[in-house]
């Protein structure tokens, strides 16, 4: 199974992504927008970041979930390629980020956004999301 | 989906979706263009986004669309909302992720002949002058002290501590500052992500260009500007960076969690809006207004910064850059317009929309009251941007014009259709030099993926929102990334 893949949009960046979990689902996505940042990784480990999140629902959750990983990804100049779900309901959740310092990115993402926003499973019990960056 | 059968014609440059289009409609949806131009934007969903716009509680007379308009979150960008200060809502997807992206534009006294022997080092030096703050080239980080300082003191503040002079500000909308700011509405993460971006450019289509004058419509505005055939001019794109981005994000999360308490239903998610009196629509404007604060102060410093680049190539006599105008396209103001035959109080949301006062405006420059304010608007990469000035026949769109060319081809479909190098080759070929440090930056800019600026510029004069005075080209063009 494909972790994401990246689709067609006019002005922005917009990726598939899929799980067979919904935490893999999340993990995925925060997969699908680091690769989009195009960072250049220096050879040092990232101090792993713990974060809790709380949503009105499961869309909501995934958008503010990317956001605040954006948010750190930003500002600390480091990219996380592992997380661990400590907690993790509908609209709720505690997670643990880690990953390596970054010396740049080639690309800025503004926003994680709702346009277009989509999370369902398929009959298969695939877990599938589509999400549109701001870039 | 739309058909032509849609639409009223109003003129051959106006038309319009009857409220009677949708249940939902509070007012009709009015979109400037040509029939090509309408005819395009049948291929996004850029109309039911308009559409979307004219049910938002508190919009007087109709929702609005510029030529340039295409699909946005939300709004569709090019889209305008005149909204009552009592009855109506504030939505920060009617201002974008980008508050006060905008553009300034800097003039010298010298010619294209007197600037091309030191254009390439030029070109080289202020890109190196000029940080992406992507993590290449300088850098600096401001405490939060300092940040909280931009963002209550905009423009203003920097030229206060010696970085740029009093005339930048003259000559800039609101003069480089909104009073309204708040800097207790704006969170710790927005001011984290601003604390390194101030003086930088970003990625996507921000950018800076030496240009030249290379036509002039109308001398005698021309000459009230200061633009003079073959005159070489700079033109800044760029916005409110990190922190900007952040503050939309935040909001809307706050007011999508909100709506329900005032009742208010909306059918996208990036609409979300609140009443403009509630707590969370009084601190959204004030939080906004600290974003456009910042991208005033960020454009203040990076003309600074060009300033520098200036005199380190053409050396210490050499009469540095004055600010011709600096104006925002992503942006709700406070203004008063003529509502049915009464001048009121109302919030104007522009996004991707430029505002466009008339001659003898209170709020634009005493130097320009005669001529109407300037309006700048960019081209795509390599291609012309234009000058023009606001009219008195703009009212209908509550002073407002266009921003840009509006993209028409995706980053990706631009990507597979040209590479980086083919576009370096094809805009050298043209005598314009390019700096960027990501050919992949350059093939997602590619002229082909925009709309003809001629056709949007001429349609926004057409419809007289605002009058052409000068075309300009690009000589060399400084991307971030």
């Amino acid at each position: 199974m494909k972790e994401y893949k990246i689709l067609e949009h006019k002005a922005d960046l917009k990726i598939q992504v899929f799980g067979r979990t919904k935490e893999e689902l999340f993990k995925n996505a925060l997969s699908g927008m680091a690769s989009a940042l195009r960072a250049e990784p220096e050879n040092e480990k990232a101090k792993a970041k713990r974060i809790t999140i709380k949503s009105v629902d499961l869309p909501a959750l995934l958008v503010d979930f990317l956001s605040e990983a954006l948010y750190l990804i930003q500002v600390h100049k480091e990219i996380y390629s592992e997380v661990r779900f400590i907690e993790f309901s509908d609209n709720e959740l505690t997670a643990e980020l880690s990953g390596q310092k970054v010396e740049r990115f080639g690309e800025d993402i503004k926003a994680v956004t709702y346009h277009d926003l989509d999370i369902c499973e398929n009959k298969k019990g695939i877990w599938k999301a589509t999400i549109l960056f701001d870039i | 989906m739309f058909l032509k059968s849609d639409f009223k014609k109003l003129s051959d440059w106006l038309w319009e979706i009857p409220v009677s289009f949708r249940q939902d409609m509070k007012v009709p949806a009015r979109v400037y263009a040509s029939e090509r131009v309408l005819e395009d934007a049948f291929r996004d969903r850029s109309l039911s986004q308009l559409v979307n716009i004219a049910t938002l509680p508190g919009i007087l007379n109709y929702s609005l669309a510029m030529p340039d308009l295409h699909e946005g979150y939300g709004f569709p960008i090019g889209g305008v909302a005149t909204i009552d200060m009592k009855e109506g809502v504030i939505s920060p997807g009617g201002v974008g992720y980008d508050i006060n992206c905008g553009m300034r534009l800097l003039k010298s006294e010298y010619s294209e002949e007197e600037i091309r022997p030191h254009l390439e080092k030029l070109a080289t030096e202020i890109q190196k002058e000029v940080p992406s703050g992507l993590g290449r080239g300088k850098q600096t980080k401001l405490s939060v002290d300092q940040i909280d300082k931009i963002l209550e003191e905009g423009a203003q503040g920097l030229v206060g501590q010696g970085y740029g002079r009093i005339e930048d500000l003259e000559n800039c909308e609101s003069q480089g500052k909104l009073f309204q700011a708040d800097v207790s509405c704006v969170s710790d993460h927005a001011k984290n992500r601003g604390r390194d971006q101030v003086g930088t450019l970003g990625s996507g289509n921000h950018f800076l260009e030496v240009q030249k004058v290379e036509e002039i419509f109308d001398s005698r505005t021309a000459e009230t500007l200061g633009l003079f055939k073959n005159q070489v001019v700079v033109m800044i794109h760029t916005g409110s960076r990190g922190l900007g981005h952040q503050i939309a994000t935040d909001y809307i999360r706050i007011m999508m969690r909100a709506m329900p308490k005032y009742g208010i239903k909306l059918v996208d998610r990036e609409l979300a809006a609140c009443p403009i009196t509630s707590s969370e629509g009084q601190r959204y404007f004030s939080a906004m207004a600290c974003g456009a604060n910042y991208a005033w102060a960020n454009r203040q410093m990076i003309t600074c910064f060009v300033r520098e680049a200036w005199k380190n190539i053409l050396g210490e006599k050499a009469s540095s850059l004055v600010a011709l105008y600096d104006v925002a396209h992503n942006i709700a103001k406070v203004e008063k317009h003529n509502i049915n035959g009464e001048k009121i109080e109302v919030v104007v949301h522009r996004k991707g929309a430029t505002r466009a006062f008339p001659p003898d405006h209170a709020e634009i420059p005493v130097k320009y009251r005669e001529v109407g304010q300037p309006v700048l608007i960019p081209g795509s990469m390599g291609t012309a941007s234009y000058v023009l000035t606001g009219q008195k026949s703009g009212e209908a769109s509550w002073y407002s014009s266009c921003h840009g060319a509006g993209r028409i081809m995706s980053r990706h479909a631009a990507m597979r259709a040209v590479s980086g190098q083919e576009v370096i080759k094809s805009l050298e070929f043209k005598g314009i030099i390019v700096k960027c440090c990501s050919s992949r930056g350059i093939a997602e800019e590619a002229p082909m993926a925009y709309k003809s600026i001629e056709d949007v510029v001429d349609i926004v004069h057409n419809a007289g929102l605002s009058k052409k005075v000068a075309r300009l080209v690009p000589l060399a063009v400084i991307k971030g990334e």
